[in-house]
């Protein structure tokens, strides 16, 4: 019986792969939140957010929105999430791209995602009050949700009037 | 980057003979478009880094990218060009990053019981320090070192002890593997027990008796979550050593599985316990989770409780509608094979029980928050039996079960930041001798 026990977690390695905790690629991020673009132009970032990578989706004809990767501490690891604006600065869509904390993986859930869609520089999410809790991930909650009210104000400085 | 070089020069030379002239306006606007020059280099630079960090996939329709990008920046087809070469510059650039971690949480408190009052007591009850260091992208070391009661000696009180310390390693994103002294996933406490995280001064009884909080096993566990909300673990662990068993203190009364915990010092490991647990988080702001733990707890030696074996399981809700935090808890142990045991502890006042439960249902209301600061009353009640019946023994030789006890907690958490916690409460036993105040402090990091 413990031999048995022994021997199927001997097996564990066998499933090791590269790349742990990511979870979606930038281009995979990209192609969800703008499946119409034809091109994701990289535009300037922001000297106070080093982390911070800006893209412009467009067509052929006209701007369909914003990209912004950016990386916000969770509790003592870093997440990596993208957020997807339309051209008037309205968020379409949060994706967590990288996470990895031990605990509160939760907040790759669509539901506790969708929780930002429609956010805007005007009416920014709040933790704690509009944003739901994930018990254990406090922290990494309160993060991303700064972040991205952080990113919001950001387009509304500077990428809306490009 | 080139094609700036000259207009920087340029720039520079109108600015020194703008000096020359030393006209103001003129030199202020030669100022104002150097200044721009630069946030336009810096802003390459920055996205330079940027795709550096997180690669540019290469757009799907070429043509049109390519038209986009020579329109609008250099750095663009650069990027696209090398997608291959930028992830692995990613893979390092996180791992060397923050590789190291230090952690830490601390609370000092202070019991005021009302009937006696000589026996007030303050206390550092823990200061603990950790750390977590990723040795690459899948792998972490996990430490925590723990100090109790401030001042450990073979004279004093205090304790020292290794709280976890184990290695983590990601096979697939959502599941990981790790090995070493883990705190066992049971309860809504055990793993999360950071004062700033929890209401009341002092844990809750249903944690501390029934699950004896802070119980951490050495061994294997699997662990992952799901998209569906689920996240979970399971691990072969070592467990309770029943030969440390005291039938003659009340200890065993007071904490059933505290008193035979092991904490991997020098642990009696014949007998390998199994775990499973599992929370659920898909709906934000609600929790529901349980877990099992079950092992044999005579560890091979030669004594009447050889084939003792233990099965504890708890299930657990959290609700965190807009102000409120509500919770409920159960928990419900069951020591089989005690028959031989207990006979030997006849006429002593504390034989091994047959069952022990407890519960607690909690509310909390967010009432006031500014910022980062906020404040919450609470109010919990909580029931306990840490021996609810015994193993039948001839008649005239068993021991009595114990009453359920009944308290109350009526308190509230101050949070200066997330990270800081003051806690002040009144417990009461309307049946029993705890009725008290209780202050505190605690931190984490």
């Amino acid at each position: 019986m413990k031999l048995r026990w022994i021997a199927a977690l001997g097996a564990v390695p066998a499933l090791h792969s590269a790349y742990a905790a990511v979870y979606l690629s930038t281009e995979q991020a990209q192609r969800a939140a703008f499946p119409a673009a034809t091109a994701f132009v990289p535009a300037e970032g922001d000297a106070e957010r080093p982390a911070l990578a800006v893209w412009e989706a467009r067509d052929a004809t006209q701007r369909l929105g914003w990209l912004l990767v950016d990386r916000v501490i969770g509790r003592t690891e870093e997440i990596t999430y993208a957020l997807a604006l339309d051209a008037a600065g309205t968020v379409l869509s949060l994706e967590v791209l990288e996470y990895r904390e031990t605990h509160g993986g939760e907040i790759r859930l669509p539901a506790w995602r969708k929780q930002f869609v429609g956010r805007s520089a005007a009416h920014p999410p709040q933790f704690g009050s509009d944003i739901k809790n994930i018990v254990g991930a406090t922290l990494s909650c309160r993060h991303v949700s700064d972040g991205v009210a952080a990113l919001l104000q950001f387009h509304a400085r500077r990428l809306a009037s490009r | 980057m080139p094609r700036r070089l000259p207009s920087l020069a340029l720039a520079i030379a109108l600015a020194l003979s703008g000096t020359a002239r030393a006209d103001e306006a003129d030199l202020r606007a030669e100022v104002a478009q150097l200044r721009a020059e630069l946030a336009a280099l810096r802003g390459e630079v920055a996205s330079l880094r940027a795709a550096q960090a997180a690669p540019l996939a290469a757009p799907p329709a070429p043509a049109a990218s390519a038209a986009v990008a020579a329109s609008s920046s250099a750095s663009a087809g650069r990027t696209a060009a090398a997608p291959g070469a930028a992830a692995d510059v990613r893979r390092v650039a996180t791992t060397s990053d923050n590789a190291t971690t230090l952690t830490g949480y601390g609370e000092l408190n202070y019991n005021h019981p009302f009937g006696d009052a000589g026996a007030s007591q303050a206390d550092l009850r823990r200061a603990v320090l950790g750390f977590s260091h990723r040795f690459d992208d899948a792998t972490r070391i996990v430490a925590e070192f723990e100090w109790e009661h401030a001042v450990t000696s073979a004279d004093d009180a205090g304790e020292a002890a290794v709280e976890q310390l184990l290695v983590e390693h990601e096979l697939h994103p959502g599941l990981g593997v790790r090995a070493g002294l883990m705190l066992v996933p049971l309860g809504m406490l055990n793993e999360r027990h950071e004062p700033p995280t929890y209401y009341g001064v002092e844990r809750n009884l249903v944690e501390t008796a029934i699950i004896p909080t802070t119980w951490r096993e050495g061994g294997l566990a699997l662990y992952g979550n799901t998209e569906g909300g689920l996240t979970w673990s399971a691990g072969l662990t070592t467990g309770f050593d029943l030969s440390k068993w005291d039938a003659t203190s009340g200890e065993g009364r007071e904490e059933p599985l505290g008193s035979i915990h092991q904490e991997l010092q020098l642990a009696k490991a014949r007998d390998a316990s199994v775990f499973v647990a599992g929370n659920w988080q898909g709906v934000p702001g609600l929790l529901v989770g349980g877990g099992v733990f079950t092992g044999k707890l005579g560890q091979g030696q030669d004594f009447a409780g050889r084939d003792a074996r233990l099965l504890l399981g708890q299930v657990h809700a959290r609700w965190q509608p807009g102000p409120f935090d509500l919770s409920a808890l159960y928990a419900r142990g069951r020591i089989s094979g005690t028959e031989a045991l207990n006979l030997t502890f006849v006429g002593q006042p504390s034989p091994v029980p047959q069952s022990f439960w407890g519960g607690y249902v909690q509310g909390a209301w967010k009432l006031w928050q500014d910022g980062d600061a906020a404040f919450a009353p609470f109010l919990r009640h909580e029931w306990v039996n840490t021996a609810a019946n015994y193993a039948p023994v001839p008649p005239g030789l068993g021991a009595a079960p114990a009453a359920t006890r009944r308290v109350w907690t009526l308190g509230a958490n101050w949070w200066l930041n997330p990270a800081v916690v003051f806690k002040a409460d009144l417990q009461r036993e309307p049946d029993g001798d705890l009725d008290r105040l209780d202050l505190g402090m605690g931190y984490m990091f």
